[in-house]
């Protein structure tokens, strides 16, 4: 292998809700380094719920994921119900049953055929498979749209359904709606096994790997609403223990917390259940799984497909059992009278373990949330399957290669990255690591200032033409050495066109950084800078603000209160280069201090 | 209609700080999607497949707020690239339910959640795309509806604007029949100011509107507020029904804040 610097920049994994990117350095035949970042920009639901009321959280915790969005209501509203003693009817739990079987068909129907077939029949995209394999896309979509509608039968709609309180249902079904739904269950049961026939003919990676399993079990039935955490290696606890064995942490690399169990990582997910509950299966699930290849308990992540399409099958029957058996009830929802108290909620979405805490008040409004959704518990699992299924692969095959195979490894996840974080960067880094350049100081004389004194004022307005000020500003706020520099008592403001006020503003301070645009006679992006002696040489056309800064910092200097220790940086156009030239000055002149 | 003289529109979807909601009006289509996929060439949309975040194209389609200064670098091209831009859903057109955020302390928040918090990039604020770059099409919901997309990309195809519907929520309950859920149930529901386009769906199963559709034209927030009043509700929690999925819309903000510091 070559000594060279290879990195590789794949902008985009693709059919991965969110965003990520995989930083994978390969130093003399094997893996030194690999880390899988998370993008999505940190959405703070834990703290908008905060002083909310119970009442809203169903609504809210919604809107976490698109995808799960039944996952999310459930697990909360079963941690708010065990807070305020709330017994739910046999009616009620077999509809919140009932509801889960929609989406975890609509989802593995959309993961198997949307997102993970194309991979192993060698197409881009559904889109383009969909042209070879009409039939099978067909009955997908078919499936996918059977799952929404049986949310819809509850919520009104599939993503975020707005059927679900506190209690149970706003409102029971009728049971012309049921039947019309059940007749479309009964007939998908023949889709469901030609499905599971169909992958079970795929030829999957064999990439057999040591992984603990993690799911909820219950004695009589398919965990999906209750049970007690169990896994593959004897853990075997109730929900309200989560804490004592699971820790989450924050990776450094990314928005989301990672979770693992007892110090290592675990799996999550319809693998995990299956290998886990299987026993729990009905006996025509039970009948088909001996009638296929691809055998259970399985330690290979690839089947994982194969999990989804037997839980779809399952999902099926036990809609048809309980669609079968429905009456309707003039209690949809149980009355709820709230009180102050602790309450842990754990059910399984889709894609796994879902585990919720909530503090509630005694006005019933929340005072603290904690979620661990399934991504972040599957997180270090997924560079640990990485680390192993690379190697497998083999580290000599191309960029390119790597690549497809690191991608078909983290899709077996079916990471949902905007719970957690669609962005993969495939970073490799190959033998030597490159050395980054050092550029020279531009200012000097700006030694030795007091971070404690010392302000960084960006100029501009809310029209976003004229912000650009503001933009070195926000881009400053999120790099590391100012943000330890503010700890230390380092200023950042934004001001909006403050004309003579500056005066006032910058009294308490003895060293000022001023970031305003510049205009400039050409298109020429730069950074110009001016030190307080020069002041005076400021050309009056440096801001296009009416009330000018270039007359204030005159009269200021005139009247000796601008202090010695002052620099105004101008910027000429705006580019993301230019953002980060800009940060990167400025950082070189408060170093140090 | 026949489209075979001329080449097929250009689309492409992209994500910004957002649940994936309102992407799956598109990926839920169904068979529609099939068709959907032969009348338009999807040139970029990550969650399905085609990655192309560069091309140009006709359409652009936006979900999720922008709450990172990289994003911004993001939109701007996009923009540049793109003849027609959309918003799509609440946090694209509003903010979303991330902009309870610009009325907080972020710094505290990431201090509390993640244990480097130097490494997270974010703004202080989740703003709508509309504060950045000039937005063609809003369409409103949290999620938009797969009927709303439709309309929109057809009546596009003729070449034409889609009617905007900013009706009430409470007009489409009249034109449903379904009883109000205020006046028969005291529910505090937010329809007399909420916009249509969800096709009433919260008092059709017989609950209050939480106004996920965003501000409707006109809306008379203060007499709504008064009223929920009367139904019981204290200042604070008349204050969280209007800052809540559209807390950075004019109307919603202002009577919020209004109820909050009463």
């Amino acid at each position: 292998m070559s000594t060279d610097t290879i990195k590789i920049n794949v902008p985009v994994l693709a059919r991965v809700e969110g965003e990520g990117a995989l930083d994978l350095t390969i130093e003399n035949k094997r893996i030194t380094d690999l880390e899988l970042r998370i993008y999505e920009p940190p959405r703070y639901f834990e703290k908008f719920l905060e002083g909310r009321n119970y009442y809203d959280v169903p609504d809210i915790v919604a809107r976490i994921c698109g995808i799960c969005p039944v996952a999310y209501q459930m697990s909360a509203t079963h941690a708010i119900e065990s807070i305020f003693n709330v017994r739910i009817t046999p009616w009620i739990r077999a509809m919140r049953r009932l509801f889960y079987c929609g989406e975890w068909l609509q989802s593995h129907s959309l993961h198997i055929h949307l997102l993970a077939a194309p991979d192993f029949l060698g197409f881009n995209n559904v889109i383009e498979m969909s042209s070879t394999y009409r039939n099978e896309v067909k009955r997908g979509l078919k499936l996918q749209a059977l799952g929404n509608d049986l949310i819809s039968l509850f919520g009104a709609r599939s993503v975020h359904p707005v059927g679900v309180k506190i209690g149970g249902f706003t409102k029971a079904p009728d049971k012309k709606n049921i039947n019309v739904l059940l007749e479309r269950i009964i007939d998908a049961k023949q889709d469901a096994i030609d499905l599971i026939h169909w992958l079970d003919t795929l030829d999957l990676p064999v990439d057999n790997q040591d992984f603990t399993s993690v799911a909820l079990h219950h004695d009589n039935e398919y965990p999906c609403n209750e049970g007690r955490l169990i896994s593959s290696d004897g853990l075997d606890i109730s929900i309200d223990e989560f804490e004592k064995y699971f820790k989450e942490h924050h990776a450094d690399q990314s928005t989301a917390l990672h979770c693992l169990l007892q110090g290592k990582p675990y799996l999550v997910g319809p693998l995990a259940r299956v290998n886990l509950n299987s026993e729990q299966l009905p006996d025509q699930v039970k009948q088909i799984m001996q009638e296929i290849k691809t055998r259970f308990p399985s330690k290979n992540m690839f089947h994982s497909i194969i999990a989804r399409a037997i839980e779809i099958y399952f999902v099926i029957l036990e809609a048809e059992r309980l669609l079968s058996n429905y009456e309707a009830t003039s209690q949809p929802r149980m009355d709820v009278i709230h009180k102050a108290g602790t309450g842990y909620g754990c059910t399984e979405a889709p894609r796994g373990l879902l585990w919720h805490r909530y503090d509630i008040d005694e006005k019933g409004c929340i005072t603290k949330a904690i979620i661990v959704p399934p991504t972040s518990q599957n997180q270090p699992r997924i560079e640990q399957d990485l680390k192993e299924s690379l190697v497998n692969f083999g580290l000599d095959n191309t960029k390119e290669k790597l690549q497809l195979h690191a991608e078909k490894v983290i899709r077996n996840y079916d990471p949902c990255i905007s719970c957690a974080t669609h962005f993969l960067n495939l970073n490799l880094v190959r033998d030597n690591v490159l050395a980054h350049n050092d550029q020279k100081t531009l200012i000097t004389g700006f030694a030795n200032i007091d971070v404690t004194k010392t302000v960084i004022i960006g100029i501009g307005s809310p029209n976003k033409n004229d912000d650009n000020g503001w933009r070195i500003i926000d881009a400053l706020n999120n790099r590391k050495i100012i943000h330890t520099l503010k700890k230390k008592g380092l200023c950042l403001y934004k001001l909006d066109r403050p004309g003579i006020k500056l005066n006032e503003i910058i009294k308490p301070f003895t060293s000022v950084i001023i970031i305003d645009a510049a205009n400039s006679n050409n298109d020429e992006q730069k950074l110009v800078w001016i030190k307080s002696g020069d002041i005076n040489t400021i050309p009056s056309s440096i801001s296009s603000h009416d009330i000018k800064l270039p007359e204030t910092l005159k009269l200021m200097h005139a009247i000796k209160t601008l202090p010695d220790k002052t620099i105004i940086l101008g910027i000429h156009g705006y580019s993301e280069s230019l953002e980060k030239e800009a940060c990167n000055e400025v950082e070189k002149l408060l170093y140090g201090n | 209609m026949s489209t075979s003289s001329i080449s097929k529109p250009s689309i492409a979807v992209h994500k910004f700080s957002s649940c994936d909601g309102c992407q799956l009006a598109i990926l839920n289509l169904g068979e529609p999607l099939l068709i959907l996929s032969q009348l338009v060439d999807i040139k970029h949309f990550a969650e399905a497949g085609p990655l192309d975040e560069d091309a140009k194209v006709d359409i652009a389609i936006i979900e999720g707020s922008i709450s990172t200064t990289k994003d911004r670098f993001r939109l701007e091209k996009i923009r540049a690239n793109s003849k027609y831009l959309i918003t799509i859903g609440a946090c694209a057109t509003s903010g979303g339910i991330q902009a309870l955020r610009n009325m907080a302390n972020t710094d505290e928040w990431i201090a509390d959640i993640y244990a480097n918090p130097s490494v997270i990039n974010s703004l202080d604020n989740s703003l709508p795309i509309k504060d950045y770059v000039k937005v063609d099409l809003e369409l409103w919901g949290c999620p938009i509806s797969k009927r709303q997309l439709l309309i929109a990309i057809r009546a596009l195809l003729f070449g034409v604007l889609p009617v905007e519907e900013h009706d009430k929520v409470c007009m489409e309950c009249k034109r449903q029949q379904t009883v109000c859920v205020m006046v028969t149930n005291n529910e505090p529901c937010m329809g007399p100011v909420t916009r249509t386009g969800c096709g009433a769906l919260c008092p059709g199963v017989g609950r209050d509107c939480y106004g996920c559709y965003g501000p409707a034209e006109n809306a008379n927030t203060h007499a709504q507020a008064n009223r929920l009043k009367g139904l019981g509700l204290v200042n604070d929690e008349i204050a969280r029904r209007y800052l809540f999925f559209h807390s950075s819309t004019e109307p919603f903000h202002q009577e919020g804040q209004h109820w909050k510091s009463k």
